[in-house]
């Protein structure tokens, strides 16, 4: 019995970084289901939001949360002003390709992004100052504050992300937008305002769990790549666009991960998440939650 | 109330509608039938502005409209049927019709009342307004996306096939109450196939071929020689 105490805290570590790319991936399947295009730079506006954090926490002495809510905002104008400097040619008819540009044009932005946080801030690694230092004891296991209070805010995050798609207008608006844009016109909604704002929304959760997960494991230009992956991974797990599938996916690959890491080895626990994917999809082709939408 | 003015419009480089001109009178349902394939959708797609004119000119209460985007229409009281199924199919029945108030979703009052409204001259949507509308029959979704449609309380409606897939008996259910809409003093624009059932509920007939006006008149002529017409129409 005595390796069950080291595993459940590795299942709580794990389940805690999969709430975190829960909301990751939720963003990119908010901004897949909308607009019908794979953000190829989702990784990047979570290393923007990192870097805010980093900036108002340590370099404007505010608290973290102040951090992070900084992060969240600011991530969600830049990604709203960048949908619209860069993909509304698609909506206009301008290009051909739609799909291909919207891939290259992400990809551009994402290599963009991460030689910019290069020059401007350099190779190094930086930490923000953590949401909560020591340790919170549970009985049989103690888990580091931070992470707890990170968790709790990324649940928020979600929350309340759940809550405007299910419940509001706009929610309404965007589901309704997903699944026939022309007939959403009709009803007088502005596809490319929503557009605007899906994305803005889906890079500010990705800006979220950059910012949460920054203390845990640190900044540098190119941190958004490995979860940027992992989040593809998850939602392609869940059935590329299914709300329920992004957050499912991203718990099993978080208990998956840890469960790797206990019983095979720390070394491969980026592995572990696309030797998952094979199995799923050699078993359910459609993802998980194949067939099911975007909604609910 | 609706004029349409020398217009050309298309897909891309290839042009569909060439120098059209038609005119929808207030208050008139004017019937626009054709072969398939004559630009009829095309039409209409094109003055609610998802086809780009590249000539001409959309004038509605003598105001050029062929330039505001297309959702701007809704506020103007201008509304759309699509020919082909238009409900969002993952929302429920109650959800889709509440998008049809998107205009004034701030107006929490107007909102309920036009949804019940609603719910009162069409019982199948009040019955399963929790329901997922994908999953209703064909009948039932035309009939919602009628209803959704006047959610917004438009003034003029652009129709493209109310009746395509529907049973008899459901088609004329359609037909009535789109025809008991002039009542309420709403203009029409309906492009109809089936000019047998259509041509009772009409003012003023337009035939489109090849992109263009072929011709017009009073739909009183065309139904008194209505045999002669489906004659010359099976040529086509
Ligand atoms: N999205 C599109 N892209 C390119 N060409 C199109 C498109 N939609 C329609 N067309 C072409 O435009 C022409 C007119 O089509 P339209 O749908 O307006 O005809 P219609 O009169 O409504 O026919 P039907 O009675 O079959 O509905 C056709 O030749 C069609 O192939
Ligand atoms: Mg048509």
């Amino acid at each position: 019995m005595d390796f069950l105490v080291p595993l459940l805290a590795q299942l709580t570590n794990g389940l805690i970084i999969g709430f975190i790319y829960a909301l990751m991936a939720l963003g990119l399947t908010l901004i897949f289901g909308v607009l019908k295009v794979i953000n190829f730079a989702h990784g990047e506006f979570y290393m923007l939001g990192a870097y805010i954090s980093y900036i108002a926490s340590r370099m404007l002495g505010l608290h973290p949360i102040i951090g992070i809510i900084a992060a969240v905002a600011v991530v969600f104008i830049i990604g709203m002003l960048m949908e619209k400097a860069l993909l509304t040619p698609i909506y206009e008819d301008k290009v051909e390709r739609k799909d291909e540009y919207a891939l290259l044009i992400t990809f551009g932005l994402s290599i963009f992004l991460m030689n910019g946080a290069l020059v401007v801030f350099g190779p190094y690694q930086k930490s923000p100052e953590p949401l909560a230092s020591g340790v919170l004891d549970l009985g049989v296991l103690s888990v580091s504050s931070g992470r707890i209070y990170a968790v709790v805010l990324a649940i928020i995050f979600m929350a309340a992300t759940l809550f405007i798609i299910n419940k509001t207008w706009l929610g309404t608006a965007l589901r309704a937008l997903s699944q026939d844009r022309d007939a959403s016109t009709i009803m007088g909604i502005n596809a490319k305002t929503l557009g605007s704002i899906a994305f803005g929304l889906g890079a500010a959760m990705a800006g979220a769990a950059g910012a949460l997960l920054a203390p845990v494991f640190l900044v540098f230009p190119i941190m958004g790549v490995v979860p940027a992956i992992k989040s593809f991974v998850i939602i392609i797990l869940g059935s590329m666009g299914s709300i329920k599938g992004a957050i499912y996916g991203s718990l099993l690959l978080g208990i998956v991960e840890s469960l790797g890491v206990f019983f095979l080895s720390p070394s491969y626990r980026d592995g572990y998440s696309f030797l998952l994917l094979i199995i799923i999809l050699l078993v359910k082709p459609k993802g998980l939650f194949g067939g099911s939408q975007w909604n609910n | 109330m609706l004029e349409v003015k020398n217009v050309d419009a298309g897909y891309g480089k290839i042009n569909i509608l060439n120098d059209l001109s038609l005119k929808a009178r207030e208050n008139n349902l004017t019937l626009l039938i054709g072969p398939n394939g004559a630009g009829k959708s095309t039409l209409l797609k094109a003055i609610f502005g998802f086809v780009k004119t590249s000539k001409g000119s959309i004038e509605y209460n003598g105001k050029d409209i062929s330039s505001l985007p297309s959702h701007q229409l809704v506020d103007h009281g201008i509304s759309f049927l699509l020919q082909r199924v238009s409900v969002f199919p993952e929302l429920t029945i109650n959800e889709n019709l509440k998008l049809g108030a998107w205009a004034f979703k701030k107006d929490k009052q107007k909102v309920t009342q036009q949804l019940e409204a609603m719910y009162d001259k069409f019982d199948v949507l009040k019955q399963k307004r929790n329901e997922k509308a994908g999953l209703m029959s064909g009948g039932q979704k035309r009939t919602l996306e009628i209803a959704r449609m006047l959610m917004s309380n438009p003034k003029m409606l652009l129709i493209d096939e109310p009746s395509a897939g529907l049973s008899p008996k459901i088609a004329k259910e359609v037909y009535q109450i789109l025809h008991g809409l002039k009542d309420d003093g709403i203009t029409l624009l309906m492009v109809d196939q089936n000019i047998r059932d259509s041509i009772g509920y009409s003012d003023y007939v337009y035939v489109l071929e090849q992109g263009s006006v072929s011709s017009e008149s009073k739909a009183s002529e065309v139904e008194a020689n209505l045999k002669e017409v489906v004659q010359s129409w099976l040529k086509f």
